[in-house]
């Protein structure tokens, strides 16, 4: 018997008892509809973040912190790894010679070097203090993107005095709708008591006091360093290694000035001696006092920094390059593969209740199956009776319990396809209401349709084995007599 | 017609019954030879054993022991796949109760053996029309059995088993569900096919039919007697 004929006569039969047959691809159709919708929303969710993190270049950098032994691209790039904060590991201060040699690095395009411990208490506007969520700087190279929604970002030739501010602060200084306006606006940074960089008042030292401390101390006063606005960045922006998404942004040059400690010292042998006049007066001894200035960044390295490799594919091996340099590292891909396991999960249970339903529908197909051969019974005694083979009628069953299955699959499919064609729009306009624009990121996979009706089309397969062998196995001669 | 010269041969055929602890012979060492070409009538008592026979012959059911020799193999030996390949290239079976698919028409039940033979569905319509035409229901083709009175049914029946052109032709009680005039039409088209050389079994309680036969075969709870040669 041809195939055709097989498929040919499984319709007929199908056909035949029209509503049997829709009853039973009903729950076909109820289970491959559940587990279409299921898997799409889980791979289609999943997809949106993985090209997100495409779109910004996430998938590209590998995350690098003093500390060895971190391979948590998430915990570096959010905490900025932090000089001398070494845990349990050994630290390699992340110096301008280590940029050099991982610039060096094959794959490797560029390296953004980022410091956030700038030693900065509150964000002065206006004359009023807020606090501050802290202050960021790193290379201005395209490496982190600030994501900029008014002005301009911080650019490469940016040297001092300009700054971004998330627009949080705008939010609260009244710039809510128009964070325009804020460009160009004045504010001033406060500095924590102990600052000694850039713009620092520096007292000498009472020269005639005998025992006055040569070091800057908390009683200072802070210093008040003005910046002009240029651009307002969104929440969330700015990612990547280093930086802190809600950082007020300062240019990576000024930012070595800040982080300059600037104290008098006491000019060694300048003190102790009596300075003896020829008349035998003696005057105690000016001490000398010079301003040494030495400089946090250059000593203690960066906080952290962010390398870019040339694709997606390289990263992993670009962060085991670095590592062997002594210095943590971690690519973002091993992140999001585990931020995105638990979609794996959800995709499980939710395709799990889909595969009961399937399972239950495969019950339809055998009840139905039996059923209809204790209809035909006399005609598969025809069937045997003019030359069909045991295996023909086998066959003849199986294949029309796939046909079930197949419909059921196809029609589950299409019904699928038309609540997605629903969802899309919704999803778009709650995407919209999020500032960000996106289209139909749901989608039906054509992996997806195909497995859908292949599952669907073997269950019903294997639904009808046992009803088959029924059939097979009937004696032609009782079944030309049956009643 | 035929294209096989098939002579069947029976040899010491038993067919036992195993009923609650009791045993029924069926057939009881039936010896029988058919020659290509004869047109044999079956007759005998209900419950005697011919369908059995019949069935046995045409390889819808084998014997408990003894030999069924067709065209030089030994049907009792055959597996399935044989058996049902043997079924469908040589004999052609027509039943007291048509047996045909209702919800099929008549081109299509009379296709039905030539589906099994793997043949192209445009062959398969060719076919079916011209054994349509030559039982006479050129003009019925799409005619459904319920469409169709009983005599027609019997011929749309006949017409099937000639699709295949088969060598036997093995007829259980054909006009059992007909008046005497439809019967009497049908028995004329079945001895036609067997004047073109179809060898023809027909299994029958009706004497008038049994005479026109060339040889009367009777069984009597299973055993065989010989009514004229
Ligand atoms: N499957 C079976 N199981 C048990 N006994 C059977 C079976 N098939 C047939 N028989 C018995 O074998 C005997 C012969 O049956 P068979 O059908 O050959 O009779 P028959 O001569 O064709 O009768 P009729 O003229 O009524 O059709 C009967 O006694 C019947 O009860
Ligand atoms: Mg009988």
């Amino acid at each position: 018997m041809k195939t055709i004929d097989y498929i040919r006569m499984a319709f007929r039969n199908i056909w035949r008892s029209k509503l049997r047959s829709a009853l039973t691809i009903f729950a076909v159709v109820i289970g491959a509809t559940s587990v279409t919708i299921m898997l799409t929303l889980v791979f289609s969710i999943k997809g949106f973040f993985t090209q997100q993190f495409e779109a910004n270049g996430t998938l590209q950098q590998v995350a690098v912190s003093p500390q060895s032994g971190v391979s948590d691209y998430n915990s570096i790039s959010n905490n900025g790894g932090g000089q001398g904060n070494c845990g349990a590991g050994t630290c390699t201060k992340l110096t301008d010679a280590l940029v050099t040699k991982i610039t060096a690095l094959p794959h490797v395009v560029g390296v953004a070097r980022a410091t956030s411990s700038l030693p900065f208490a509150a964000i002065v506007f206006s004359g009023k203090p807020y606090t501050l969520q802290g202050v960021a700087a790193y290379d201005a190279n395209g490496i982190i993107t600030n994501n900029i929604v008014a002005g301009r970002d911080i650019n490469a030739t940016d040297q001092s005095g300009v700054v971004t501010v998330p627009s949080i602060y705008a939010d609260k200084w009244g710039y809510k709708n128009n964070y325009k306006a804020l460009v160009g606006q004045q504010i001033e940074l406060e500095t924590q008591g102990f600052y000694s960089g850039v713009g620092a008042t520096i007292q000498k030292p009472n020269t005639s006091g005998p025992n006055n401390p040569p070091s800057p101390s908390n009683q200072q006063a802070p210093t008040y360093i003005k910046a002009t606005v240029v651009g307002i960045s969104s929440n969330g922006g700015g990612g990547g290694g280093g930086g802190q998404s809600n950082a007020v942004r300062v240019p990576l040059p000024w930012a070595r000035l800040m982080e300059e400690q600037q104290m008098y010292q006491q000019t060694p042998g300048s003190q102790g001696g009596q300075n003896c006049g020829s008349r035998g007066q003696c005057q105690p001894a000016q001490p000398q006092f010079t301003l040494v200035v030495t400089n946090n960044l250059a000593q203690n390295g960066y906080d952290a920094l962010t390398v870019k490799v040339d694709s997606a594919t390289n990263a992993n091996g670009v962060a085991s390059s670095i590592r062997k340099l002594g210095v943590g590292a971690a690519s973002a891909q091993s992140f999001i593969k585990s931020q995105l396991a638990i979609f794996n999960v959800i995709g499980l249970v939710l395709g799990g209740i889909g595969g009961i339903a399937l399972a239950v529908a495969a019950v339809g197909v055998v009840n139905t199956m039996v059923m209809a051969i204790l209809e035909r019974t006399r005609e598969i005694g025809v069937m045997r009776a003019v030359g069909a083979k045991r295996s023909t009628v086998s066959r003849l069953f199986t294949i029309e319990a796939s046909v079930l299955g197949f419909l059921g699959g196809v029609i589950g499919l299409l019904i699928g396809y038309v609540l997605i064609l629903i969802a899309n729009p919704i999803i778009n306009k709650q995407l919209k209401l999020n500032s960000i624009h996106t289209s139909n990121i749901i989608n039906l996979p054509i992996w997806l349709i195909l497995s859908v009706i292949g599952v669907t089309t073997l269950i019903g397969m294997l639904a009808g084995l046992y009803p088959a062998r029924r059939a097979a196995k009937l004696d032609p001669v009782e079944a030309l007599h049956y009643e | 017609m035929a294209d096989v010269e098939a002579v069947i041969q029976l040899k010491n055929v038993t067919k036992t019954y195993h009923l609650g602890g009791e045993t029924l012979n069926a057939l009881d060492n039936v010896n029988l030879t058919i020659q290509p070409g004869d047109f044999v009538a079956i007759t005998g008592p209900s419950g005697s054993g011919k369908s059995t026979l019949a069935n046995i012959i045409g390889g819808l059911d084998k014997p408990t022991s003894g030999n069924v020799i067709v065209d030089g193999s030994d049907l009792a030996e055959l597996h399935d796949a044989k058996l049902s390949a043997y079924r469908n290239k040589h004999i052609g079976f027509v039943f007291q109760s048509f047996n045909l698919q209702a919800t099929n028409t008549a081109l299509e039940n009379v296709s039905l053996p030539l589906v099994f033979q793997r043949m192209g569905s445009k062959a398969r319509k060719a076919r079916g029309v011209e054994v349509l035409q030559a039982v006479g229901l050129g003009d019925r083709i799409k005619f459904k059995p319920t469409q169709l009175s009983g005599g027609q049914r019997q011929r749309v029946a006949i017409a099937r088993a000639l699709a295949i052109k088969p060598s036997i032709i093995l007829a259980d009680e054909p006009t059992g569900n007909l008046d005497s005039a439809r019967g009497q039409e049908i028995i004329k088209l079945l001895h036609d096919l067997n004047k073109q050389g179809i060898t023809l079994i027909i299994i029958t309680h009706d004497l008038s039919i049994a005479r026109q036969a060339g040889r009367i075969v009777e069984i009597r709870d299973g055993k065989l007697v010989e009514r004229r040669a």
